[in-house]
Protein backbone atom coordinates (compact mmCIF):
# COMPACT_ATOMS: atom_id res chain seq x y z
CA UNK A 1 0.00 0.00 0.00
CA UNK A 2 3.12 2.21 0.06
CA UNK A 3 2.88 4.72 -2.69
CA UNK A 4 6.02 6.23 -2.94
CA UNK A 5 6.10 9.85 -1.64
CA UNK A 6 2.26 9.67 -0.15
CA UNK A 7 1.39 11.10 -3.15
CA UNK A 8 3.06 14.83 -2.52
CA UNK A 9 5.18 14.42 -5.37
CA UNK A 10 2.83 14.79 -8.27
CA UNK A 11 3.39 18.21 -9.78
CA UNK A 12 0.50 20.78 -10.39
CA UNK A 13 -0.80 21.15 -13.90
CA UNK A 14 -1.08 25.18 -13.62
CA UNK A 15 1.69 27.00 -14.93
CA UNK A 16 4.03 29.11 -12.45
CA UNK A 17 4.13 32.30 -14.54
CA UNK A 18 1.42 34.77 -15.28
CA UNK A 19 -0.16 34.32 -18.96
CA UNK A 20 1.18 37.20 -20.70
CA UNK A 21 0.02 36.27 -24.25
CA UNK A 22 -3.15 38.27 -24.19
CA UNK A 23 -1.36 41.65 -22.73
CA UNK A 24 -1.05 42.25 -26.65
CA UNK A 25 -3.74 42.05 -27.16
CA UNK A 26 -5.23 44.18 -24.08
CA UNK A 27 -2.48 46.95 -25.00
CA UNK A 28 -3.66 47.26 -29.08
CA UNK A 29 -7.31 47.46 -27.73
CA UNK A 30 -6.62 50.43 -25.32
CA UNK A 31 -4.52 51.91 -28.63
CA UNK A 32 -7.25 51.90 -31.14
CA UNK A 33 -9.93 52.95 -28.27
CA UNK A 34 -7.82 55.97 -27.80
CA UNK A 35 -7.09 56.10 -31.45
CA UNK A 36 -10.93 56.34 -32.00
CA UNK A 37 -12.36 58.22 -29.53
CA UNK A 38 -9.17 61.11 -30.06
CA UNK A 39 -10.67 64.52 -31.57
CA UNK A 40 -8.50 66.81 -33.35
CA UNK A 41 -9.51 70.52 -33.55
CA UNK A 42 -10.45 71.39 -36.94
CA UNK A 43 -9.24 74.53 -38.08
CA UNK A 44 -5.77 75.55 -37.91
CA UNK A 45 -4.79 78.37 -35.14
CA UNK A 46 -3.99 81.64 -36.55
CA UNK A 47 -1.80 83.93 -35.31
CA UNK A 48 -3.01 86.57 -32.97
CA UNK A 49 -2.65 87.26 -29.47
CA UNK A 50 -4.94 86.39 -26.54
CA UNK A 51 -6.11 88.93 -24.34
CA UNK A 52 -5.93 87.54 -20.88
CA UNK A 53 -8.42 87.98 -18.16
CA UNK A 54 -8.62 86.28 -14.71
CA UNK A 55 -11.97 85.21 -14.32
CA UNK A 56 -11.43 82.64 -17.68
CA UNK A 57 -13.63 80.00 -17.30
CA UNK A 58 -14.04 76.85 -19.38
CA UNK A 59 -16.88 76.44 -21.96
CA UNK A 60 -19.16 73.58 -20.84
CA UNK A 61 -20.06 72.56 -24.50
CA UNK A 62 -19.45 69.70 -26.60
CA UNK A 63 -16.50 70.79 -28.93
CA UNK A 64 -18.59 69.55 -31.91
CA UNK A 65 -21.20 73.03 -31.10
CA UNK A 66 -18.15 75.42 -30.86
CA UNK A 67 -17.95 77.76 -33.68
CA UNK A 68 -14.78 79.88 -33.23
CA UNK A 69 -14.67 82.73 -35.17
CA UNK A 70 -10.96 84.27 -35.51
CA UNK A 71 -10.31 88.50 -35.58
CA UNK A 72 -7.04 88.55 -36.71
CA UNK A 73 -5.41 92.11 -35.90
CA UNK A 74 -6.07 94.16 -39.28
CA UNK A 75 -9.47 92.91 -39.08
CA UNK A 76 -10.17 90.24 -41.39
CA UNK A 77 -12.41 87.28 -40.41
CA UNK A 78 -12.22 83.88 -40.03
CA UNK A 79 -14.24 80.76 -39.51
CA UNK A 80 -13.00 76.59 -40.40
CA UNK A 81 -10.26 78.46 -42.24
CA UNK A 82 -11.86 80.48 -44.69
CA UNK A 83 -12.07 84.13 -44.71
CA UNK A 84 -15.39 85.97 -44.75
CA UNK A 85 -16.22 89.12 -44.73
CA UNK A 86 -17.75 91.08 -41.21
CA UNK A 87 -21.61 91.08 -43.95
CA UNK A 88 -21.20 87.57 -44.45
CA UNK A 89 -21.20 85.77 -40.92
CA UNK A 90 -24.78 85.74 -40.19
CA UNK A 91 -25.33 84.31 -43.30
CA UNK A 92 -22.90 81.33 -42.58
CA UNK A 93 -23.74 81.46 -39.13
CA UNK A 94 -27.49 81.53 -39.24
CA UNK A 95 -28.16 77.89 -40.61
CA UNK A 96 -25.16 76.67 -38.35
CA UNK A 97 -27.04 77.60 -35.64
CA UNK A 98 -30.44 76.39 -36.42
CA UNK A 99 -28.82 72.55 -37.81
CA UNK A 100 -27.42 72.53 -34.01
CA UNK A 101 -30.64 72.68 -32.58
CA UNK A 102 -29.97 76.29 -31.37
CA UNK A 103 -27.12 75.06 -29.10
CA UNK A 104 -24.43 76.39 -30.83
CA UNK A 105 -21.57 78.29 -28.61
CA UNK A 106 -19.66 81.43 -30.70
CA UNK A 107 -16.16 81.97 -29.29
CA UNK A 108 -14.75 85.01 -30.34
CA UNK A 109 -11.15 84.39 -30.82
CA UNK A 110 -9.77 87.80 -31.40
CA UNK A 111 -6.56 89.60 -31.39
CA UNK A 112 -6.22 92.05 -27.94
CA UNK A 113 -5.38 95.19 -30.64
CA UNK A 114 -8.39 94.58 -32.87
CA UNK A 115 -10.34 98.16 -32.78
CA UNK A 116 -13.24 97.76 -30.70
CA UNK A 117 -15.48 98.59 -33.58
CA UNK A 118 -14.70 95.22 -35.40
CA UNK A 119 -15.68 93.55 -32.28
CA UNK A 120 -19.05 95.44 -31.85
CA UNK A 121 -20.24 94.58 -35.88
CA UNK A 122 -19.72 91.19 -35.10
CA UNK A 123 -21.90 91.12 -32.40
CA UNK A 124 -24.20 92.37 -33.91
CA UNK A 125 -24.21 90.47 -36.85
CA UNK A 126 -24.39 87.61 -34.43
CA UNK A 127 -27.19 89.22 -33.12
CA UNK A 128 -29.18 89.47 -36.20
CA UNK A 129 -28.38 85.42 -36.67
CA UNK A 130 -29.94 84.81 -33.29
CA UNK A 131 -27.04 83.58 -31.84
CA UNK A 132 -27.15 84.44 -27.98
CA UNK A 133 -24.50 82.44 -26.25
CA UNK A 134 -21.04 83.92 -27.05
CA UNK A 135 -17.37 83.15 -25.32
CA UNK A 136 -15.07 86.13 -25.45
CA UNK A 137 -11.94 83.48 -25.90
CA UNK A 138 -9.12 84.37 -23.37
CA UNK A 139 -5.98 83.42 -21.49
CA UNK A 140 -6.15 82.87 -18.12
CA UNK A 141 -4.52 85.75 -15.97
CA UNK A 142 -2.75 84.60 -12.96
CA UNK A 143 -3.23 87.19 -10.10
CA UNK A 144 -1.30 85.98 -7.51
CA UNK A 145 1.94 85.70 -9.91
CA UNK A 146 0.64 88.89 -10.94
CA UNK A 147 0.74 90.52 -7.84
CA UNK A 148 3.65 88.88 -6.33
CA UNK A 149 6.15 90.39 -8.51
CA UNK B 1 27.79 11.60 -41.31
CA UNK B 2 24.08 10.67 -41.02
CA UNK B 3 24.26 11.83 -37.28
CA UNK B 4 25.01 15.25 -38.13
CA UNK B 5 22.02 15.22 -40.13
CA UNK B 6 19.67 14.65 -37.54
CA UNK B 7 21.17 17.25 -35.13
CA UNK B 8 17.86 19.88 -34.61
CA UNK B 9 18.20 23.70 -35.34
CA UNK B 10 18.44 25.62 -32.39
CA UNK B 11 16.72 28.57 -34.07
CA UNK B 12 12.71 28.67 -33.35
CA UNK B 13 10.34 28.24 -36.06
CA UNK B 14 7.93 30.67 -34.46
CA UNK B 15 7.69 34.21 -34.76
CA UNK B 16 8.74 35.64 -31.22
CA UNK B 17 5.96 37.12 -29.62
CA UNK B 18 6.79 38.36 -26.20
CA UNK B 19 7.69 41.67 -27.33
CA UNK B 20 4.68 42.37 -28.74
CA UNK B 21 2.97 44.00 -25.53
CA UNK B 22 6.47 45.67 -24.68
CA UNK B 23 5.90 47.34 -28.83
CA UNK B 24 1.73 48.08 -28.16
CA UNK B 25 2.29 49.68 -24.79
CA UNK B 26 4.85 51.73 -26.18
CA UNK B 27 2.76 53.07 -29.02
CA UNK B 28 0.00 53.67 -26.51
CA UNK B 29 2.04 55.63 -24.08
CA UNK B 30 3.52 57.49 -27.43
CA UNK B 31 -0.26 58.46 -28.51
CA UNK B 32 -1.42 59.40 -24.28
CA UNK B 33 1.80 61.31 -24.17
CA UNK B 34 1.23 63.50 -27.61
CA UNK B 35 -2.66 63.87 -27.35
CA UNK B 36 -3.83 67.04 -26.44
CA UNK B 37 -7.53 68.04 -25.77
CA UNK B 38 -8.38 71.08 -26.99
CA UNK B 39 -10.64 72.76 -24.03
CA UNK B 40 -12.00 76.07 -25.12
CA UNK B 41 -12.04 78.62 -22.63
CA UNK B 42 -12.80 82.40 -21.98
CA UNK B 43 -15.08 84.84 -21.05
CA UNK B 44 -18.67 84.06 -21.74
CA UNK B 45 -22.11 85.85 -21.84
CA UNK B 46 -25.33 85.94 -23.45
CA UNK B 47 -26.40 88.73 -26.20
CA UNK B 48 -29.92 89.63 -26.07
CA UNK B 49 -32.33 88.18 -28.44
CA UNK B 50 -33.27 90.31 -31.63
CA UNK B 51 -35.38 93.27 -30.71
CA UNK B 52 -35.20 92.90 -27.40
CA UNK B 53 -35.44 96.28 -25.43
CA UNK B 54 -35.26 96.03 -22.01
CA UNK B 55 -36.16 99.41 -20.34
CA UNK B 56 -34.32 100.23 -17.13
CA UNK B 57 -34.73 103.06 -14.65
CA UNK B 58 -31.47 105.13 -15.43
CA UNK B 59 -30.34 104.97 -11.69
CA UNK B 60 -30.00 101.35 -12.32
CA UNK B 61 -27.44 102.17 -14.52
CA UNK B 62 -23.57 102.45 -13.74
CA UNK B 63 -21.87 103.44 -17.38
CA UNK B 64 -18.57 101.74 -17.59
CA UNK B 65 -16.92 104.20 -20.94
CA UNK B 66 -13.85 102.81 -22.29
CA UNK B 67 -11.57 105.26 -24.23
CA UNK B 68 -8.98 104.33 -26.22
CA UNK B 69 -5.94 105.44 -24.18
CA UNK B 70 -6.97 102.85 -21.73
CA UNK B 71 -9.10 104.85 -19.24
CA UNK B 72 -12.54 104.22 -17.46
CA UNK B 73 -14.98 106.67 -16.92
CA UNK B 74 -17.48 105.65 -14.42
CA UNK B 75 -20.55 107.89 -14.74
CA UNK B 76 -23.58 106.54 -12.05
CA UNK B 77 -26.90 106.93 -13.22
CA UNK B 78 -27.98 110.94 -14.30
CA UNK B 79 -25.59 112.51 -12.14
CA UNK B 80 -22.87 114.30 -14.40
CA UNK B 81 -20.25 113.65 -12.81
CA UNK B 82 -17.34 111.34 -13.91
CA UNK B 83 -14.76 109.51 -12.16
CA UNK B 84 -11.50 107.93 -14.12
CA UNK B 85 -10.22 104.97 -13.24
CA UNK B 86 -7.82 102.46 -14.41
CA UNK B 87 -9.91 98.94 -15.94
CA UNK B 88 -8.48 97.17 -12.77
CA UNK B 89 -10.43 99.25 -10.30
CA UNK B 90 -13.74 98.69 -11.86
CA UNK B 91 -13.76 95.35 -9.78
CA UNK B 92 -13.81 97.62 -6.83
CA UNK B 93 -15.94 100.22 -7.83
CA UNK B 94 -18.89 97.35 -8.78
CA UNK B 95 -18.52 95.20 -5.30
CA UNK B 96 -18.96 98.97 -3.53
CA UNK B 97 -21.98 100.15 -5.83
CA UNK B 98 -24.03 96.62 -6.08
CA UNK B 99 -23.54 96.78 -2.33
CA UNK B 100 -26.01 99.95 -1.92
CA UNK B 101 -28.26 98.67 -5.10
CA UNK B 102 -28.43 95.11 -5.73
CA UNK B 103 -30.36 96.11 -8.81
CA UNK B 104 -27.64 97.33 -10.60
CA UNK B 105 -26.79 96.88 -14.52
CA UNK B 106 -22.99 97.66 -15.93
CA UNK B 107 -23.36 99.62 -19.34
CA UNK B 108 -19.96 99.30 -20.75
CA UNK B 109 -19.64 101.36 -23.81
CA UNK B 110 -16.47 101.62 -25.54
CA UNK B 111 -14.75 103.75 -27.92
CA UNK B 112 -15.11 102.15 -31.60
CA UNK B 113 -10.96 102.95 -31.58
CA UNK B 114 -10.05 101.01 -28.44
CA UNK B 115 -8.41 97.73 -28.53
CA UNK B 116 -10.53 95.04 -27.73
CA UNK B 117 -8.01 94.09 -24.66
CA UNK B 118 -9.35 97.28 -22.88
CA UNK B 119 -13.16 96.18 -23.07
CA UNK B 120 -12.35 92.15 -21.99
CA UNK B 121 -10.24 93.83 -19.05
CA UNK B 122 -13.77 95.43 -17.91
CA UNK B 123 -15.74 92.72 -18.67
CA UNK B 124 -13.08 90.23 -16.62
CA UNK B 125 -13.52 92.85 -13.34
CA UNK B 126 -16.98 92.86 -13.96
CA UNK B 127 -17.02 89.20 -13.50
CA UNK B 128 -14.45 88.53 -11.15
CA UNK B 129 -16.65 91.05 -9.03
CA UNK B 130 -19.88 88.84 -9.90
CA UNK B 131 -21.47 90.92 -11.80
CA UNK B 132 -24.33 89.29 -14.04
CA UNK B 133 -25.74 91.86 -15.80
CA UNK B 134 -23.66 93.42 -18.08
CA UNK B 135 -24.44 95.18 -21.16
CA UNK B 136 -21.77 95.90 -23.59
CA UNK B 137 -22.50 98.93 -25.95
CA UNK B 138 -20.29 100.74 -28.72
CA UNK B 139 -19.65 104.47 -27.88
CA UNK B 140 -21.86 106.40 -29.77
CA UNK B 141 -21.13 110.73 -29.89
Amino acid sequence: MAIKGGGFERKSKASQEIPSSSLADIAFLLLIFFMVTTVFRTDRQRAIEWPAAEATQKIDEKQKNILNIWVERDGSIFMNDQPYTIEEVSDVVGPLYAASDRRLVISVRGDREVPYRTIDQLQKELVSAGVVRVVFATELEQRVTRERR
Amino acid sequence: MAILNQKRSKVSDQIPTASMADIAFLLLIFFLVTTVFPKDKGLSIVLPEEQEVVEVSQKNILHLIIQPTGVVEVKRGESTQIQTVSPSEVEGIWRQDVAQNPNLIAAVKTHPDAAYKLMVDVLDALQVAGAERISLQVLEN
